[in-house]
């Protein structure tokens, strides 16, 4: 399955080291390959992000204009926005690779399954990231929010809470693309999976909006750095049974 | 031989679960607080015990399958996975009918309850996971993984669930410690035990016999269906 | 002394003020139970119309 030159046949010159690095560049080729086509059928993530402010705007409607629930609840919007947002996502992280057949190609290429795993999720991880940073003004504007710690603890939330999503969501984004009913199939995986991350994001967020006088942030931040820990390690080391053939 | 023990398991399984319901309903003592309600406890506490146990079979057949590739592995998962989901739902149901004359509401966000739920919920998307995906070796593997990482959720659901509600009201939980009680749980949870035994390999037997018709050979169709075919060998 | 707090907890979730246990409550019991029993009944039919072997006999 590998080229005669490869580099993964001189592991002994590589070492352990070598091999970390062999497998982060690997999944930055990876990541790089996937942005590339995000960014060239941009009209697809332009179409994800109207989505995403359509949803936030929808909760408004839903939820009636009482500003003061509204402002309360923000952070609860923000991220049932994103996760909505992720399962169309997510989705297509994999449909592009199963309609070209080419999961095959980055197979015979000698790159680590788990490079494969990184390079995605990585990517899965930082269009989230996009979606809520492009929601994060909307939701001030919408919802009448302030953000009392500022935006730095925001964004930490914010990354901690979109990886936690994609390391298993993009697991089972392989699983479901290659099953039938896969649109369903994969929010019904992932949602109950991700209730500890959710709730954590969305404590963590409206204690960030709100201001955290009991200083309680840390503890939902902890739950959410071992959620992350968790499932990048779960992921790393399943991803692999899923895509072998 | 096999046969008879599964039919004297059955038995007593029945026989057990007849008896424990007489002494939840007539013998066992009305709680101090909680009254005759206290008797649903005595159907939902060994009702989560079993689904408890029932996911954590799964769970390690899912590591054994995704090891080995042992078909034997692959269809004790599915069978613990559909009799924890059954032993799941019920103890959820009795959960909030226990609520309701107890607290006062079918559904409170109590954390055990909360996450029996969405652990509910979590094993039957695994279901229907297996449901919807064909080949089997590809199922037998998805599946696998699709166990492993949610029974790993688990306890993360539990203490974040915990966390959540602790910012709230404390709720009070039933504290008993008449010995009578602590005799009828535990019938009750050996009844329980007994009937998931037998309902566990009845469903494994099902599923390795799916097994062994997706597996064959075309050719053993067209003969009279039989559950010993040649390709049978291969399971073993 | 229990009996205030008992009074003060059973209070809380909207009990009758002076009452020591909820009294009755057996419809709830009974329901618990037919659930359980129809729940554990219908899955072992399930078991048994599903057994390997049945659909053979069908075709018969």
């Amino acid at each position: 399955m590998s080229a005669p030159d490869s580099e993964a046949d001189q592991p002994s010159q590589a070492g352990a080291l070598g091999l970390i690095q062999q497998l982060f560049a690997n999944a930055a080729i990876v990541l790089a390959k996937d942005l590339l086509i995000e960014w060239r059928t941009r009209t697809r993530l332009n179409a994800l992000l109207f989505f995403s402010f359509a949803t936030l705007l929808l909760f408004s409607f839903a939820l009636g204009p009482d500003t003061k629930l509204l402002e309360r609840n923000a952070g609860g919007y923000l991220w049932l926005a994103i996760l909505f947002s992720s399962v169309l996502a997510l989705g297509e992280s994999f449909r592009v690779e199963r309609e070209n057949a080419s999961l095959d190609g980055l197979r015979l290429v000698p790159t680590d399954a788990r490079a494969i795993f990184l390079g995605k999720a990585l990517g899965n991880g930082l269009i989230l990231i996009l979606i809520g940073l492009l929601l994060i003004p909307v939701m001030v504007a919408l919802y009448g929010v302030t953000i009392a710690m500022g935006f730095g603890p925001l964004v930490v939330v914010l990354v901690l809470g979109c990886f936690a999503i994609s390391w298993p969501g993009t697991v089972y984004s392989a699983i479901a693309s290659n099953a039938r009913a896969r649109d369903v199939l994969l929010p019904l995986l992932l949602f109950p999976l991700i209730v500890p991350a959710l709730l954590a994001a969305v404590k963590a967020t409206s204690l960030v909006l709100q201001g955290d006088p009991m200083l309680q942030l840390r503890s939902w931040l902890t739950l959410l750095v071992a959620f992350n820990l968790i499932y990048w390690a779960l992921g790393l080391a399943l991803f692999p049974q899923v895509i072998e053939e | 031989m096999a046969r008879r023990i599964y039919y004297l398991v059955i038995a007593m399984a029945v026989a057990m679960l007849a008896t424990g319901a007489w002494l939840a309903l007539v013998w066992a003592p009305p709680d101090r607080e909680m009254g005759d309600v206290q008797r649903i406890m005595y159907a939902h506490v060994p009702s989560v015990w079993m689904a408890l146990l029932a996911v954590t079979l799964n769970f390690g057949c899912s590591i054994a399958y995704l090891i080995r590739s042992n078909w034997k592995a692959d269809a004790l998962a599915e069978a613990a996975a559909e009799v924890g989901v059954l032993f799941g739902a019920v103890g959820v149901t009795l959960g909030s009918i226990w609520g309701r004359p107890t607290w006062g509401v079918w559904w409170t966000w109590d954390p055990r309850l909360t996450s029996a739920a969405i652990m509910l919920v979590s094993y039957a998307g695994y279901l229907a996971l297996r449901r919807f995906v064909e080949d089997p070796e590809r199922r037998a593997t998805w599946s696998s993984v699709a166990a492993i990482i949610a029974f790993v959720d688990i306890p993360i659901i539990w203490f974040s669930v915990k966390w959540w509600r602790s910012l709230h009201q404390v709720q009070s939980s039933p504290s008993t410690v008449d010995p009578k009680m602590t005799l009828v749980l535990r019938w009750n949870a050996i009844a329980f035990l007994l009937v998931m035994i037998v309902f566990i390999w009845s469903r494994y037997r099902i599923a390795l016999h799916q097994r062994e018709r997706e597996l064959a050979p075309p050719e053993a169709l067209a003969a009279e269906p039989q559950s010993r075919t040649p390709a049978a060998g291969a399971l073993r | 002394m229990t009996g205030h707090l008992i009074t003060l907890v059973l209070a809380q979730a909207g009990r009758a003020v002076g009452s020591g246990r909820i009294v009755g409550g057996w419809e709830y019991v009974w329901a618990a139970y037919a659930i359980t029993w129809t729940a554990l009944g219908l899955y072992a039919l399930s078991l048994w119309l599903r057994r390997p072997g049945a659909d053979s006999k069908e075709l018969e």
